[in-house]
């Protein structure tokens, strides 16, 4: 019996013994990754709610490119690494911003969530600053209502990077129009109630400043009707109407001002166009002809120089989805995740980090970054009490038949 | 005074209230409850008419048909499987009201997952634009203002000239009178909540072509209908049409005026308009 309890003690011992070493060995030896090395990237963005068409559309060529991205993915302290998107839908609404946020986070473990560019940036915020995550949106915080979460501040939001000017692209939109028609009249400008504040004042000043003619109109959210405010405009003198609202609102105004017998009032949008048939339909054939919407197919841009690899990249995505669906998709896309994707790499590359969001974050302060919309140094110290915000060509275009031609460009200046 | 393109306007717009108001007023003198589901059956409509058109290839017109047709149908199974349930004894209105706030959430998330949350338009149908000198009205317009007359007349005639209307007006005005007399208010009560169902769907159905069609289109012309109707008295179909004909009208006359406040002023008027007259110009006195 003692025999047995002998070699039970050896064959433990043994066991034992040969656990610790396994251990050991583990933890001195790891083994080395054979492909890149993942990085989430969280996207909080509209898949539903009014924004949704704009996201729809541009969600399957982000896809592609970050496809395209990742064949070759980007080296940090010579490690390589590619990224992994993760989307949420938001709807567009605090409450499905914050639900986003912390699912993208605290769900799925990301650091940086990027495209994000709906109106619940403080309710997004209010998550991801607290967890030191890095959030690229857009400026126009101005305008989001105070319910929604209020102002931006470089305090209480370190980790905020507007990646997109908004209210800075809506004044160089109009001065893009101002250039492409010098005779007009007068500009129309149009958003709803739920923008006014900071935002437009600013706007409103630097027309004022440029000389720009301009008349500005508000409606309550909601409308349907614009005959009230299309004749508003034209007892103005406005031969142009830029809309600086959610899609809807500006087939609506540009059907009814076509219905009302004023074909030659221009109408034009803040957003890209999604689909031109989808214009036509909705607005009429004839009704859609000349409106103008903003432009982001680099390859065209005449006074903004984008880095030709982008730009190969960006026309091969657009073809394989042409290959794949029989259509070219709308090129709002180009301007946002791609954009907000290069400077984050970029400032990872030069902070030498892809964990430290304190370091990356002072590598995006004030820095110059190459990107599909082109090379654009981070500015804005002062108006926003720190260096985040990225530029824009303010390139536009026009419905011509079932074409977007391109129009006129005005791209933005640095921001004191 | 407003310019000639405000007042067309005001009379379009009054025209979807009447007609909406018209169908709310209907059901609400018979059955007794408001059907807050209206300004959906007024969404689907334009589906129906969106789809006829564009799918089936069905002429506009008869679309328009169609739409009445099939949501009056729709709104009958609403009544007999939902309201005619909870307004009964032991239930009551409170319970129909939830039921049919319940409704409106239902039918925009079935539009919402059948036909999409994406606009849709039907710029195709009536294109063109009658030239008037200084002012200008598209046709599609134009099918609203007669589309609105026609249906009127039509239901002047149902009301005051055939049995159907007799039966209508007999349950409105003591139901269990008319009951006495043979009239099956049951049946009554189907009836009506079909022809409001149609005229809510042919309401949404005209104005098609007018405006983008989305799930959520209903919401304020089902406002704006309810307004009209208590304004012009609850229960007063003579309320409904002046109800809604004040509305449309002072909507793009104060718009024009004052822009964004619109709402305010406008809403300010409805509320001075209540404290002076509470039952509504039609309605009879509160007592």
């Amino acid at each position: 019996m003692k025999k047995w309890y002998n070699i039970l003690a050896i064959l433990l011992t043994m066991v034992i013994v040969v656990g610790i070493v396994a251990t050991g060995c583990a933890k001195t030896g790891p083994p080395q990754p054979t492909g890149p090395i993942i990085i989430k990237l969280g996207a909080s963005v509209p898949f539903s709610g009014p924004a949704a068409p704009w996201q729809l559309a541009g969600d399957p060529p982000w896809k592609e490119f970050l496809k395209m991205f990742n064949e070759e993915g980007f080296q940090v302290n010579g490690k390589t690494y590619n990224f992994e998107s993760i989307e949420v839908d938001d709807q567009n609404t605090p409450e499905g911003g914050t639900a986003a946020a912390k699912q993208l986070i605290f769900g799925d473990g990301c650091k940086f969530i990027a495209g994000h560019w709906t109106w619940n940036f403080p309710a997004v915020a209010a998550v991801t600053n607290p967890a030191k995550v890095i959030l690229m949106t857009r400026t126009g915080n101005e305008a989001v209502p105070a319910s929604w979460g209020g102002l931006y501040d470089p305090q209480t939001m370190p980790y905020v990077v507007f990646g997109n000017p908004s209210h800075e692209q809506f004044t160089s939109d109009c001065l893009a129009i101002v250039d492409a028609y010098p005779n007009y009249q007068r500009l129309g400008i149009m958003d709803s109630t739920q923008g006014m504040g900071a935002g437009w004042a600013k706007v409103d000043s630097d027309l004022d400043k440029a000389g720009v003619r301009y008349h500005h109109e508000w409606f309550p959210p909601g409308t349907t009707d614009f005959t009230p405010f299309i004749s508003r405009y034209k007892d103005a003198g406005c031969d142009i109407v830029y809309v600086a609202g959610w899609i809807s609102e500006t087939w609506a105004l540009a059907k009814q001002r076509w219905q009302m017998g004023l074909k030659d009032m221009k109408v034009g949008h803040s957003g890209p166009f999604v689909d031109i048939g989808m214009y036509k339909a909705i607005v009429g054939a004839d009704a859609a002809q000349g409106m103008i919407g903003q432009y982001w197919a680099n390859w065209d841009f005449k006074k903004t120089k984008v880095n030709p690899k982008y730009v190969a990249m960006c026309q091969q995505v657009q073809q394989n989805i042409f290959a794949e669906t029989g259509k070219f998709p709308y090129t709002g896309w180009i301007g946002w995740g791609p954009s907000h994707l290069l400077i984050l790499v970029q400032a990872m590359q030069k902070a030498g980090t892809v964990d430290d969001t304190d370091a990356i974050m002072q590598a995006i302060r004030g820095g110059t970054f190459d990107t599909t919309t082109g090379t654009w140094t981070m500015s804005g110290a002062q108006t926003y009490g720190s260096p985040i915000v990225f530029g824009t060509p303010s390139a536009l275009c026009t419905i011509q038949g079932d074409k977007e031609v391109y129009l006129s460009e005005h791209p933005m200046q640095p921001l004191p | 005074m407003p310019p000639a393109e405000i007042l067309i306007d005001g009379l379009v717009q009054s025209c979807i209230y009447i007609t909406m108001a018209f169908g709310m007023v209907l059901v609400f003198s018979i059955l007794g409850i408001l059907n807050w589901t209206h300004g959906q059956f007024y969404m689907l409509g334009a589906f129906v008419v969106y789809y006829s058109i564009t799918a089936a290839g069905i002429p506009f017109p008869l679309s328009l048909l169609i739409s009445g047709i099939i949501i009056g149908a729709l709104g009958m199974l609403v009544e007999r499987f939902v309201i005619e349930r909870l307004n009964a004894p032991g239930y009551g209105m409170m319970y129909v009201s939830v039921a049919t706030l319940a409704l409106i959430f239902f039918f925009e998330g079935a539009a919402g997952m059948a036909f999409g949350l994406m606009d849709k338009g039907l710029a195709t149908v009536l294109p063109g634009v009658l030239n008037l000198g200084s002012f200008s009205v598209s046709y599609q317009k134009i099918a609203v203002i007669i589309f609105t007359l026609v249906v009127m007349i039509i239901m002047y005639v149902v009301l005051n000239r055939t049995k159907v209307g007799l039966a209508i007006r007999a349950a409105a005005q003591e139901s269990v009178a008319a009951s006495l007399y043979g009239i099956s208010v049951k049946r009554v009560s189907l009836l009506v909540m079909g022809i409001g169902c149609a005229l809510a769907a042919m309401a949404g159905a005209i104005m098609a072509p007018v405006y983008t069609i989305n799930p959520f289109m209903g919401r304020i012309p089902m406002i704006f209908s309810l307004l009209a109707i208590i304004i012009g008295g609850l229960g007063s179909l003579t309320g409904a049409i002046v109800g809604g004909i004040i509305l449309g009208f002072l909507n793009s006359v104060i718009a024009y005026y004052v822009s964004y406040l619109s709402e305010f002023v406008l809403f300010m008027l409805v509320i001075i308009i209540l404290l002076v007259r509470p039952q509504g110009l039609f309605g009879a006195p509160i007592k």
